[in-house]
C-alpha cells in the first residue's frame, strides 16, 4: 500500500477542518482545542496540531488529507506536514481583514512547496461578504505572474471541496482521462 | 372511454427532450391526464415548435399530412410572414391551458372530430389556427418552453420518468447548475475537421456580435471599464450590468433568455445605455439578481451550439488568463483538463484536442465560453506558428493515483 498526502491550509475559520471533514472517508482525526488566545473571537475551538482524515482508493491506496493548524504560531508543524505532500489547498476566509495579505503570506510561507507541486485556492464565506470578488483575487495573482485555480466554496459542500481536489490534480498533470458520464 | 372523456392526443413536434419532458408532466400533473403525448401519425392536436432550423418545412409538411389537424404553434417571435397565430415563448401555463381548451372545443364540433383524410388529399381545407389572447406574464406561472432546438423532426423520448424530470426543474432553482442542452452537441460533427478548409472553417464558426451574447458582452464589458451601471433593451425586457457587483438586475423569469441565443437582433433594436451612477438599480418585484460571469459563460455556450467566433484562429496557441469559477460556472466537457493544460502551456485549439484526446467540439465549446468573458487569448506570435512542434505535457509519475483518486471523488 502506498500513501499518499494533499495538504490544507489557509488562515484560523478558513474552513479546514470542515473540507477535510466533508472530503474523507471518516470523521476526520482532529486535534481542536478550546481557543484561549485571540482565536476565540473567531471561533470556539481551534486546531493546534493537525486535522488528518482519510480517503481510501482502489488498489489499497490511501490518500492522506492533512490541514495545518491556521495559527501562526503552529507554524513549525507545516514543514513536516508537506513533507511528501502532492499539492497544496489553500482556503481562504473572505470576511478576514485583509485576505490579500492572507493569500500573499500563505504563498509566501509554502513557496517551495509551491513549486515542487501544484496549489488550488479556495475562497470561502463569500455568502457572508461578496468582497473581494475572485476575480480580484486573479488580479492580484496576475500581478505576480500566477495563474491558479481559485474557486468560490462553501467548505461544507463536498461538491465544492472536491472539485478544488480536481483542479489541484489536473494542474498536476492535464493528461488524466475524465470521465464525463 | 368514449370520446368525451378520453385523452386528447397530442403531438409535440419540434421538440427537445426537456421541452416533452414539461409538456408530459404539465398534462399529468396540470390537466389530470386529460391530454396525452403521442405520434403524430395518431394525434388530435399537434403542438409545433416554430424555433428550430427546419421548423417552417416541417410545418408544411405537416399541414399536408394532416390539414384538418387543429395546430398550436410556439415561438419566441410571432412571424408576420404566416397567417397562423403563435404562443409567444416563455409559455404561460394560462396561455398554453386557453390554446388546449380551444383546440380541444374544436375537436368537439362534428365536423372537426372527423379524423384527417389521408395524408395526399390535396383540396383538403386547412383548420384555421387558433387565435390566442396573451395573458400578464406577471401574473401567471411561466412553464419554461423555451428552448430553441436543432433538429426538429427528431422528437428524443425522455429517459427519465415525467416526475423525475419535473423535479429536476423544481429544484434547479441555481440556474448555474441546470442541464445545458450539451446533449445537442453533435462531437462527431467535427471529427475530420481541418483547419484549412475553408467550408469547414465556415461550419464551425458564428458570429456573436448580433446576438444577445454579443450585445451583453459588449454592455457588461462597457460597464466594467467605465466603471458604471448599463442598461441593456431590446426585445427582451431590460437588463441592467451592475458594475461594482459584476451582476446583472434581470426578471425573475431570466432563463428564457438563453432561448434567445439563437436569434440574430438588428443593432437598430438593442440599446445599450451607461446610467447615471446615482440612478436607483435595487432589483423590483418582479426581478431578481444574478452573477454576470455565469451568466455570459451559459449565454456564450448555447449561442456558440460548440462552435467558435469567427475569425478564431485554430492554430494560434491558447493561454488561459484566469480560471473560470468552476465551483459556480457550468463545468463544460473536459473543461478542468483544458484550463489546466493552457494554464500550464498555451496550446492550439487542434492540439488540444489531440493532445488530450478529446472531441474536438468540447474544446470549442470551453473556448467560446472562456474567450467571451476575457479568460483565454491566444498567444500572438510574428509567425503564428502552430503548437506541434511543442512536447505534449509530461506524465506525471503518481498519474495512476490520481487517477485512482479522480474516480474515487467522481463516484462517491
Amino acid at each position: 500500500m502506498t500513501n499518499y498526502k494533499i495538504i490544507f491550509t489557509g488562515p484560523v475559520g478558513a474552513g479546514k477542518t470542515t473540507a477535510i471533514s466533508s472530503i474523507c472517508d471518516r470523521p476526520p482525526l482532529s486535534t481542536d482545542k478550546i481557543a484561549s488566545d485571540m482565536t476565540r473571537d473567531v471561533k470556539k475551538t481551534t486546531t493546534v496540531a493537525c486535522d488528518y482524515g482519510t480517503v481510501r482508493l482502489n488498489g489499497g491506496d490511501c490518500l492522506h488529507l492533512y490541514g495545518t493548524p491556521g495559527q501562526e504560531r503552529f507554524d513549525f508543524m507545516w514543514d513536516i506536514l508537506v513533507s511528501g505532500g502532492i499539492g497544496l489547498v489553500l482556503l481562504l476566509d473572505n470576511t478576514r481583514p485583509n485576505p490579500f495579505q492572507d493569500m500573499d503570506f500563505f504563498l509566501d510561507q509554502f513557496q517551495d512547496f509551491i513549486n515542487q507541486t501544484q496549489i488550488a485556492i479556495g475562497i470561502t464565506q463569500m455568502d457572508r461578504k461578496s468582497a473581494p470578488c475572485i476575480d480580484d483575487y486573479h488580479n492580484h495573482l496576475s500581478k505576480q505572474g500566477l495563474t491558479i485555480p481559485i474557486f468560490d466554496v462553501d467548505a461544507r459542500k463536498r461538491q465544492d471541496v472536491s472539485l478544488l481536489i480536481k483542479a489541484l490534480l489536473f494542474s498536476l498533470d492535464p493528461g488524466l482521462i475524465e470521465n464525463n458520464d | 372511454m368514449d370520446n368525451h372523456t378520453r385523452p386528447v392526443k397530442i403531438a409535440a413536434l419540434g421538440m427537445e427532450q426537456r421541452t416533452y419532458s414539461t409538456l408530459q408532466l404539465f398534462f399529468h400533473e396540470h390537466c389530470k391526464d386529460s391530454y396525452v403525448l403521442v405520434e403524430e401519425n395518431s394525434a388530435d392536436i399537434s403542438i409545433i415548435d416554430m424555433d428550430g432550423f427546419q421548423a417552417h418545412r416541417m410545418l408544411e409538411e405537416h399541414k399536408k399530412h394532416y390539414p384538418n389537424q387543429p395546430s398550436i404553434l410556439i415561438s419566441l417571435s410571432h412571424n408576420k410572414a404566416d397567417d397562423a397565430v403563435y404562443i409567444r415563448k416563455p409559455i404561460m401555463l394560462e396561455a398554453l391551458s386557453s390554446a388546449l381548451r380551444k383546440a380541444k372545443e374544436r375537436l368537439q364540433q362534428p365536423v372537426a372530430v372527423a379524423k384527417a383524410p389521408a395524408p395526399e388529399a390535396p383540396t383538403a381545407k386547412m383548420a384555421p389556427q387558433l387565435q390566442i389572447v396573451a395573458s400578464t406574464p406577471e401574473k401567471v406561472t411561466p412553464l419554461l418552453l423555451n428552448n430553441v432546438i436543432h433538429n426538429p423532426h427528431k422528437i428524443t423520448k425522455p429517459e427519465k420518468s415525467a416526475s423525475k424530470h419535473f423535479n429536476q426543474y423544481r429544484y434547479s432553482a441555481n440556474f448555474l447548475t441546470e442541464d445545458t442542452d450539451l446533449e445537442h452537441i453533435n462531437t462527431k460533427l467535427a471529427e475530420n475537421f481541418s483547419p484549412d478548409n475553408p467550408v469547414q472553417i465556415a461550419k464551425f464558426q458564428y458570429q456573436p456580435e448580433q446576438t444577445l451574447q454579443g450585445y451583453f458582452q459588449q454592455a457588461y464589458f462597457t460597464a466594467l471599464q467605465k466603471q458604471q451601471n448599463v442598461l441593456l433593451k431590446g426585445v427582451w425586457r431590460p437588463i441592467t450590468i451592475l458594475h461594482e457587483s459584476k451582476q446583472l438586475r434581470v426578471e425573475k423569469n431570466f432563463r428564457h433568455l438563453y432561448a434567445l441565443s439563437g436569434m440574430l437582433f438588428d443593432k437598430s433594436d438593442v440599446s445599450i445605455t451607461v446610467l447615471d451612477n446615482n440612478v436607483d438599480c435595487e432589483p423590483g418585484l418582479h426581478e431578481t439578481v444574478l452573477p454576470a460571469e455565469p451568466f455570459l459563460w451559459k449565454l456564450a455556450m448555447r449561442t456558440s451550439r460548440g462552435r467558435v467566433p469567427a475569425n478564431t484562429n485554430f492554430t494560434a496557441p491558447i493561454k488561459l488568463i484566469r480560471w473560470p469559477n468552476f465551483t459556480r460556472t457550468i463545468i463544460t466537457p473536459h473543461a478542468l483538463r483544458i484550463a489546466a493544460l493552457w494554464a500550464r502551456q498555451p496550446t492550439s485549439l487542434m492540439d488540444t484536442a489531440s493532445y488530450l484526446a478529446v472531441p474536438l467540439q468540447h474544446v470549442f465549446t470551453f473556448y467560446t465560453a472562456a474567450v467571451s468573458l476575457n479568460f483565454v487569448a491566444p498567444v500572438i506570435t510574428e509567425e503564428n506558428h502552430s503548437t506541434a512542434a511543442l512536447p505534449p505535457v509530461k506524465r506525471h509519475r503518481y498519474r495512476k493515483i490520481f487517477q485512482n483518486l479522480l474516480e474515487r471523488l467522481r463516484n462517491s
